[in-house]
């Protein structure tokens, strides 16, 4: 069931309080964390207006919506309609929750109640992600020498290991760098990598 | 194909103040090309095969429509009352829907959140009861005695207050509101929105007003609906889907949307489903 998770990012780069937009396949996702550090991913639609949620704003364990300020608590239940201050949400108003974990640094989701079987890259350090105007088949041109393994792709990258996870968002793929080797050296890869199949793709 | 009801209403066009000779202003009415220009002292509305549109210029814009006109444009007697200003505010491109742009115009509970220290401010997020209805005679919507607390309800405001609003539907895309005037309690600011529906999810807004109002100059005037437009905007541009559901079950309203859920039932019940989503996806 590891194809069921797709990466969304390093943990390093969602810190404490912060939203962000995410994908699982075709969907588009708000994930965020908590004060305490507590990650949930959600359908990227507040149920109320169908506002995106990843333009909402974090307080201590909850996330609100920009639009009316519709607060949702981690499990996804509408725990606060500012407009009627005194009334307890119906529980029917709730967001739609995936699963969200994350592991060696990387940031995971997959549909509610999937299995956790995720690809192991201990001994990696999470680097940075890199968003690359291409699509998943063009990648093979910028990564000569790389063997695939489901979403991760790994290498060698000046003889130090380097595996590359790949997150295919349809008319863009982004890729999350790990890497055991030195990590300004992996960040300008990735850099020629983006270059490399772009450039593939405009010949 | 596009409903005759849809098609028999008038929309905005054009500023008619802006209106140059051909070419004029080339852009589209429900996904039609169309020209708007001066010929010989007129102002023209005509498609792409040189077809002239019923046209009509009031509160200084331009309004077309493309099929047989099943009214007059509605009134807003208050443009013409001695004292008060008209300010065109210009025009904000929207990719949304233009029913979505207007629910927008309609709504007051998200004042605090996306107007935030200026139309609404924590914690005073409360909409209390308000009165909706059809009113069958004008075939318009209103929403009557709307409360809320304003930290800054005009340019010409200077502190909080407690602002009475009214809200009223003209016409598919143009509505208009009324709100206590800070410097004369006894009467209406009275602001509207034209939208000029594009394509179904494509629009361009005017923001209009009519107001008493002599100290604040016109650019500061302008700035400021601008700014709230924008911040409207965001919001309006991010919202799925794009098209207004009227099915209900697709989106959750509560007692404060009361204004939004008339409305959705007034475009369903005449057929004005441009821009609509009708099947819950």
């Amino acid at each position: 069931m590891s194809g069921m998770w797709v990466a969304n990012g390093l943990s390093q780069d969602l810190p404490l309080g912060v939203v962000m937009a995410g994908s699982w396949q075709g969907a588009e996702l708000a994930i965020w964390r908590s004060a305490t550090g507590r990650l949930s991913a959600w359908n990227d639609r507040c149920p109320h207006r169908g506002m995106r949620l990843s333009h909402g704003f974090v307080r201590g364990e909850t996330l609100s919506c920009i639009y009316h300020g519709w607060t949702y608590g981690t499990d996804g239940a509408c725990s606060k309609i500012p407009a009627h201050p005194a009334m307890v949400p119906p529980a029917a108003i709730k967001a739609e929750v995936y699963a969200c974990v994350e592991a060696d640094g990387v940031i995971w989701v997959a549909p509610a109640g999937t299995e956790v079987v995720l690809p192991d890259l201990s001994g990696l350090v999470a680097v940075r992600s890199v968003t690359v105007q291409a699509d998943v088949a063009a990648l093979t041109r910028g990564l000569p020498g790389f063997v695939q393994h489901g979403a991760v792709w790994r290498g060698q990258v000046e003889g130090a290991a380097v595996a590359l996870v790949v997150q295919d968002r349809g008319a863009s793929v982004t890729l999350h760098g790990l890497g055991a080797g030195d990590r300004v050296r992996l960040s300008r890869w990735l850099d020629g990598v983006r270059r490399l199949v772009e450039e593939g793709v405009l010949a | 194909m596009i409903a005759q009801a849809v098609l028999n209403e008038w929309y905005p066009v054009a500023m008619a103040a802006q209106v140059g000779a051909w070419p004029g202003r080339q852009t589209q009415l429900l996904g039609s090309d169309i020209a708007v220009f001066l010929d010989a002292g007129e102002i023209v509305v005509q498609r792409a095969d040189g077809s002239a549109l019923a046209v009509c210029l009031r509160y200084g814009h331009v309004w077309a429509c493309l099929g047989t006109p099943a009214h007059d444009l509605f009134p807003i007697p208050e443009a013409d009352q001695p004292g008060r200003r008209l300010v065109d505010c210009g025009v904000v491109r929207v990719k949304c829907s233009p029913l979505r742009a207007v629910e927008n115009f309609l709504d007051i509970a998200h004042f605090p959140f996306v107007h935030t220290d200026v139309l609404g401010a924590e914690p005073h997020t409360e909409v209390g009861r308000y009165e909706v209805q059809i009113r069958e005679d004008s075939d318009e919507v209103w929403a009557t005695k709307v409360h809320f607390y304003q930290p800054q309800a005009a340019k010409s405001a200077s502190g909080g207050i407690v602002t009475e609003y009214m809200y009223r539907v003209a016409a598919p895309t143009a509505a208009v509101l009324y709100k206590t005037c800070p410097n004369k309690p006894d009467a209406w600011d009275v602001i509207g929105i034209f939208v000029q529906p594009l394509t179904e999810e494509l629009c361009e807004v005017w923001p209009w007003m009519a107001l008493f109002d002599d100290a604040t100059p016109q650019a500061d005037l302008i700035q400021f609906q601008q700014m709230i437009f924008l911040q409207d905007r965001s919001i309006l541009e991010n919202q799925i889907p794009r098209l207004l559901p009227l099915d209900p079950g697709k989106e959750i309203p509560t007692q404060a949307d009361m204004t939004s859920i008339a409305y959705r039932r007034w475009l369903k019940r005449k057929g004005l489903t441009y821009g609509a989503q009708m099947v819950a996806a």
